[in-house]
């Protein structure tokens, strides 16, 4: 544990890489270990998960453009990022994540349909975040970094009572999910001077993907996101986020040092937004072709397939395994936004209160009145 | 059985777009998620992929056009016995947890995939497929009773700060605060101008009433005035059918006409003179020529006559067929007469390159060639290029005088009326006379009045008198 005033290591701005874009492996002092206990089973899966989300996330993108979703916030590009960390936690570990881990929420075991519940409107969040561990996605963001720090704080005061909750693992630890962009919010510094100060069993989990919807990093910040948790006094790392197994190894590294009660650490996976911010958003507007390509040339996916094939660990009958079953995913996907129906404007207000609130009935009643003054009309061409 | 793609918001809260590129055509096979068409919102470019898989049956909109969202953008005929992609949304594919309908026929003798199961897909897939998009809006006709506004904290402040940013300014926000959005689509059915009213509510809100009484208003000011009734565009609020506003496209002749008369009104200082004169004689002329075997086929109007006097009049005031640069102005020892054509494209001024050398009939045809091709189209651009001096002749419109802007480069532009029989004093009696008006405009840096006005006059000596051509 830090005391204060004890000196935290800036981070090594050179990101952790284990596997270059050439997808040929690196020997790394400290991070090599844990690919070395991966079992095949475990490395195909990282490949599994990767090309699972990256299907999905198509199709989704899909269904926007046919008007089937008001949004869509592609994860391109942050598959290995996202499934190297969750796949590196215990299950039992929270998960409070952004509105972009497409790939965790999948890993977890959360459904297209759930997943895609929010996306049509049709709940406000489609999963249990219990049953999962993994919180409803944050549409103000940076929100969920309080959040998860407050979580945090519970699993201290839960410890303090002599882990009273016996449907908790005592060793948990929160994962607390944010972008670049979001490490500019208040919010973020507020959760990291709790964390720090309690020593909260956290890891904050920046994905650097280079872009805050148009604004670039440089103006975000002109050191590595990762030197900010030497400010509050922990550590921060920077990896490789197009790395699948820098980004498992580093997160392993974090947690299992979390869990043995070190406090709060950060990784910052350096990785890059290959679409949009969102469905309403044309990157070319603010970013060149080159710099796309440049980052195209460094596929998490692709690069992680080579090295997999090198190694004759995978094969074309399970490349094309996997390719069904996201083909599969994408028709549930499909089949299941067709499906769902937009949830009635009244439940909005019904879940605000866990009791009847006056100002809410009288909103829900003057919206009601407000609706069915259109009723009458109906048909009519308004032009 | 066909499917209609409608086009989709693909922004947030977007309300049309235009079809940049289609990248199919009908006949062709398409597949779900396809990608059919590029089209530029107000937020981005964005390529779509098609919903449905099947034959391109017809393209509705077309490119460059621009639809709103919620109308047909394409139909798609339904695959004949083709395999259904393992995408499709249909019953076939259930999610996990199989359902039982699919393990019975596989116990049938795996005759799942039997046209009369492929049938039933489809029925599925129409049943519980996309619902084509239907636009959602509703026209409210009913106020809401405003007492419920009283509740504290939910006063309008919030609306007010919120769409003072909107495009539209001051303006649009005003209209926003005023009348409520179903007033507004009220208005709008009703062709009421819901930004002329003055709101009778609370904190001059526009209320349904106000609205309707300025429909009231309307309709008797109509009945008044005999104004043809329903359905027509008056009733509507408009001029002629079509929407309110249109937003037009500036490209080709109009966008190169904006920018060269702008150039030119802007950087030249034009003086116009006017000279009203009597043209019997050329008129006269014009008649013989007409019937003459030689001018078979060719153009004989008013404006070959005054090509002609404006080349001899070009002789005696060289300063005229000129082109200033600031520092030096060039005299130019030839004509290149333009000639301003009113096209279907727009207006377009070829120019008759060494018009001086040619004799009157050579000139009728150059003339009437030229102008065959600016109304074809056929001009081309180094047909309008190198012009001196120029000609305007309005009188085919009908019109008497006006003030033509200089073409780039050159210092004068002639302008002739239409030739009209008028009361006219010869030697102290008043008799029908053919007469025109003749005139200009002038570079002010390089032609004073004087010049402008000894050019004109001597354009009205050669028109009154023909035979000074004979020279």
């Amino acid at each position: 544990m830090n005391s204060a005033g004890e000196k935290v290591q800036l981070a090594d701005p050179v990101p952790v890489q284990l596997l270059k874009a050439d997808g040929t492996l690196v020997e790394h002092p400290v991070f090599s270990r844990y690919v070395q206990d991966l079992s095949e089973q475990q490395l195909l899966g990282l490949y599994r998960h990767m090309a699972l989300e990256r299907r999905f996330d198509a199709e989704a993108t899909s269904l926007q453009r046919q008007g089937q979703l008001a949004l869509w916030v592609p994860a391109l590009g942050q598959e290995a990022a996202q499934v190297g960390t969750i796949a590196a936690l215990e299950p039992t570990d929270r998960v409070f994540p952004t509105y972009r881990e497409h790939a965790m929420a999948l890993y977890r075991g959360i459904s297209a349909e759930q997943l895609m519940a929010t996306f049509r409107a049709a709940r406000h969040t489609g999963w249990d975040p219990h049953e999962f561990n993994f919180n409803g996605y944050a549409i103000v963001l940076a929100s969920q970094v309080l959040h998860a720090a407050g979580w945090a704080m519970g699993i201290k005061q839960d410890a303090a009572a002599g882990h009273l909750d016996r449907d908790r693992p005592e060793d948990e630890i929160v994962l607390t999910c944010l972008g670049d962009g979001a490490s500019s919010q208040g919010d973020v510094h507020e959760s990291m001077v709790f964390a720090s100060s309690y020593q909260l069993p956290m890891l904050y989990f920046i994905q650097n993907n280079h872009w805050a919807i148009s604004v670039p990093l440089e103006t975000q910040s002109r050191a590595p996101l990762a030197h900010r948790a030497a400010g509050y006094g922990f550590e921060g790392i920077r990896v490789d986020g197009n790395d699948v197994l820098a980004s498992y190894a580093v997160a392993k590294h974090m947690a299992e040092q979390i869990r043995g009660g070190s406090g709060p650490k950060l990784v910052e996976a350096v990785t890059y937004r290959m679409g949009a911010h969102t469905t309403a958003d044309d990157p070319t507007k603010y970013r060149t072709a080159d710099e796309v390509q440049a980052w195209q040339a460094k596929d998490p996916v692709a690069r992680y397939r080579s090295w997999l094939e090198a190694e004759g660990l995978l094969d074309q009958a399970y490349a094309e395994q996997v390719d069904q079953e996201a083909a599969q995913l994408a028709a549930d996907l499909r089949t299941a936004v067709h499906s769902m129906e937009p949830i009635g404007l009244e439940r909005v207000f019904d879940t605000v209160y866990a009791e009847p609130h006056r100002q809410v009935e009288t909103e829900k009643a003057w919206l009601k009145d407000y609706e069915a003054g259109f009723a009458e009309d109906e048909g009519q061409s308004v032009g | 059985m066909s499917q209609t793609f409608n086009l989709p918001d693909v922004g947030e809260g977007l309300t049309e777009a235009e079809i940049v590129s289609w990248k199919v055509a009908p006949g062709d096979t398409v597949a779900v998620n396809d990608v059919i068409c590029e089209i530029e919102t107000a937020k981005s470019l964005v390529e779509l992929p098609v919903p449905y898989a099947g034959t391109v049956e017809e393209l509705v909109a077309e490119e460059g056009e621009t639809i709103e969202v919620g109308q047909p953008l394409i139909r798609i005929g339904a695959a004949e016995g083709a395999e259904e992609p393992a995408d499709r949304p249909v019953s076939g594919a259930p999610p996990e947890g199989a359902s039982s309908s699919s393990s019975e026929s596989q116990q049938q003798g795996g005759q799942e995939r039997t046209p009369t199961a492929t049938d039933d897909e489809q029925a599925a897939l129409v049943g519980s497929g996309p619902k084509a998009d239907a636009p959602k809006a509703r026209t409210r006709t009913r106020p809401t009773s405003l007492d419920l506004v009283e509740v504290p904290g939910l006063e309008p402040e919030g609306v007010t700060a919120r769409t003072q940013g909107l495009p539209g300014g001051e303006f649009a926000a005003d209209i926003v605060q005023r009348a409520s959005p179903p007033v507004r689509a009220l208005a709008k059915r009703l062709g009421v101008a819901v930004w002329e009213l003055v709101g009778s509510g609370r904190n001059g809100q526009i209320t349904r009433d106000d609205v309707e009484r300025r429909a009231k208003q309307k309709e008797a000011q109509r009945e008044a005035g005999g104004v043809p009734a329903s359905g027509s565009p008056g009733q509507l609020g408009l001029l002629y059918e079509g929407p309110r506003e249109e937003k037009i496209q500036v490209r080709g002749v109009r966008k190169a006409t904006a920018l060269n008369v702008a150039a030119s009104a802007s950087t030249v200082p034009h003086v116009s003179v006017f000279k009203e004169i009597d043209v019997t004689r050329t008129m006269e002329l014009r008649s013989a020529l007409r019937e003459s075997q030689e001018y078979q086929g060719l153009s004989v109007s008013p404006l070959l006559f005054a090509a002609k006097a404006i080349i001899w009049a070009a002789r005696r005031n060289p300063q005229v067929n000129a082109s200033w640069h600031d520092t030096h102005y060039t005299l130019h020892n030839y004509v290149n007469l333009g000639v301003a054509a009113a096209t279907p494209r727009g207006l377009v001024v070829p120019v008759i390159h060494d018009a001086h050398t040619y004799n009157t009939r050579g000139l009728a045809a150059a003339i009437t060639a030229l102008t065959t091709d600016a109304r074809d189209g056929k001009t081309t651009p180094a047909q309008m290029q190198g012009g001196t001096v120029s000609i305007t002749s309005i009188g085919s419109l009908g019109l008497d005088f006006g003030t033509p802007i200089l073409p780039p480069g050159q210092a004068s532009i002639v302008m002739l009326g239409a030739v009209r029989t008028k009361p006219w004093v010869v030697d102290g009696q008043v008799v029908p006379r053919q007469i025109v008006t003749v005139g200009g405009s002038f570079d002010h840096r390089l032609i004073d009045g004087d010049l402008a006005g000894a050019f004109i006059s001597d354009i009205a000596a050669v028109l009154e008198q023909p035979g000074l051509l004979l020279d």
